[in-house]
């Protein structure tokens, strides 16, 4: 089993861990509700260092990422990190990531934990159809790397507060502070680098700290004393559900594409690349639910239209924000375009959900 | 650390049952409400029910997971604690106290069958 440089960290705070896809993470330190409340209303940190930081390196790297992911990457505002789709040829999805362009064709793509070493293999593969594959590197560099989330509104000050110290050379608190929703910057290190990026996984404000794993322990131990609380992956999948967030193996999958996901505003049609054949294969449609009564939807219950099976419940799960269940479920294109309401079918009944709009929060 | 009460019986699915005459309350262990987590829905909808040994009477529910409640004993489900509809945490407060069924017993010789403390302490080390 893998273990993040911060696991002990996790033991001393009396987390419940739990096996993650291979990693020994924490599902929660003190309760999921008062966890997911607490990023909602303060400020909340995450270990997310088994999430995987693969390099693409070289001359042409940026046109090779055009080809392989479902936005064209290289001509984008370096200072944007970029959401988008790695896709085999049929248009299923081999995972879901953020591009972080470091410099003149240098890129990180931030995978999946589970998908990590599945994706460095493919990306390996599509090299070798590749014309300039001799000029690029691919790196997992997932091993160098911690990652730790810092989310919900006010995020900035302990976040400059926890990092300056740790870096007293680099000029942390001006650069991080200018920083817009959604856009990075990276600190070069001696042969490694320290990334900011005003990013997340919630819903909420906040940033994400890529840095050396020789330096994590020490952002992490200086944002407890900024008093940021440390908060579980239980907590961190609420929050997403909530926000309305996909997650790659429930909404996304080699079976699932992102057209059907709704998330056709992460893919460039209009250019040729691989999974383009996502746009002929559109059977079912994803659509958010939220319980009318107290029952709480989880996955793989299946959804009804009176006695007609629809489809499933892609990931369901209590809200601590709304008090309420709330799910994506994976439907049939065939709805009707005025319908409001399905049913859910939960143990012994049917409940009634109603069709609502993300984000739920 | 879980407690673990010795006026009360066990079964692995992690239930204890606290016979009063031929009546008994029906709960979840302390270890089951720590591995839960924060308890946010209980159901029992079985009442008025006679059930078997091993049949799902209901099922609680956290933030994360559903966990279906199976019945230590043959009897018939009397009453659900109210209690627990408005207020099912509960269940993570004093998981002893906060009762889910009561059932009237129909075969008090299969307590032989049932776990005492410390031979439910030990199934969850």
């Amino acid at each position: 089993m893998n273990r993040t440089i911060l696991y002990d960290e996790h033991l001393a705070l009396n987390a419940k861990m739990v096996d993650f896809a291979g990693w020994e993470m924490p599902v929660q330190y003190t309760g999921i509700k008062d966890e997911t409340l607490t990023v909602r209303q303060a400020q909340g940190m995450f270990d997310v260092s088994h999430m995987g930081e693969i390099r693409i390196l070289g001359a042409g790297a940026g046109e090779f990422l055009d080809y392989v992911l479902s936005r064209k990457i290289s001509h984008k505002n370096p200072e944007l990190t970029n959401y988008a789709f790695l896709c085999y040829e049929d248009g299923g999805v081999a995972d879901d990531l953020m591009v972080y362009q470091l410099d003149t064709d240098d890129y990180w793509l931030v995978v999946n934990a589970a998908n990590t070493d599945k994706d460095f293999a493919y990306l390996e593969v599509m090299l070798t159809k590749y014309d300039r594959q001799n000029e690029i590197l691919i790196i997992n560099e997932t091993a160098d790397y911690g990652l730790i989330a810092i989310q919900g509104t006010g995020s900035l000050t302990p976040t400059i507060n926890a990092l300056a110290p740790i870096y007293p050379d680099l000029n942390i608190s001006e650069r991080v502070e200018a920083l817009k929703r959604f856009r990075q910057v990276s600190f070069p290190l001696d042969d490694k680098r320290m990334v900011v990026s005003r990013t997340g996984y919630t819903g909420e404000d906040g940033y994400e700290v890529y840095l050396p794993v020789t330096d994590t322990i020490k952002l992490w131990q200086n944002l407890l004393k900024e008093n940021v609380k440390p908060c579980g992956l239980g907590a961190r999948d609420a929050l997403r559900l909530e926000a309305g967030l996909p997650l790659y193996g429930h909404e996304l999958s080699s079976e699932i594409n992102p057209l059907e996901a709704g998330l056709g505003k992460f893919v460039e049609l209009e250019r040729d690349f691989v999974g383009k054949a996502m746009v002929d294969k559109q059977q079912r449609q994803l659509i958010a639910l939220i319980s009318q009564d107290k029952s709480i939807p989880r996955d793989g219950y299946r959804v009804f239209i009176q006695d007609q099976e629809i489809g499933y419940i892609t990931s369901g799960s209590f809200s601590p924000t709304l008090n309420k269940g709330i799910a994506f479920a994976l439907v049939s294109t065939d709805l009707a375009e005025n319908t409001t309401k399905v049913e859910v079918a939960i143990r012994r009944k049917n409940h009634i959900y109603k069709i609502t709009t993300t984000p739920f929060v | 650390m879980a407690e673990y009460r010795d006026d009360r019986y066990y079964v692995d699915s992690h239930e204890w049952i606290l016979f009063d005459g031929d009546t008994a309350t029906i709960g979840i262990s302390d270890f089951a409400q720590e591995e839960l987590g924060d308890i946010v829905y209980v159901e029992a909808d079985s009442v008025g029910e006679k059930l078997e040994k091993g049949e799902i009477f209901g099922s609680v529910e956290s933030v994360k997971v559903a966990s279906d409640l199976f019945m230590p004993v043959d009897g018939e489900v009397l009453e659900f604690n109210e209690d627990l509809e408005e207020e099912p945490e509960l269940i993570n407060e004093d998981a002893y106290a906060a009762w889910i069924i009561k059932i009237k017993v129909s075969d008090p010789e299969q307590i032989e069958d049932l776990l005492d403390a410390k031979k439910y302490q030990e199934i969850t080390e």
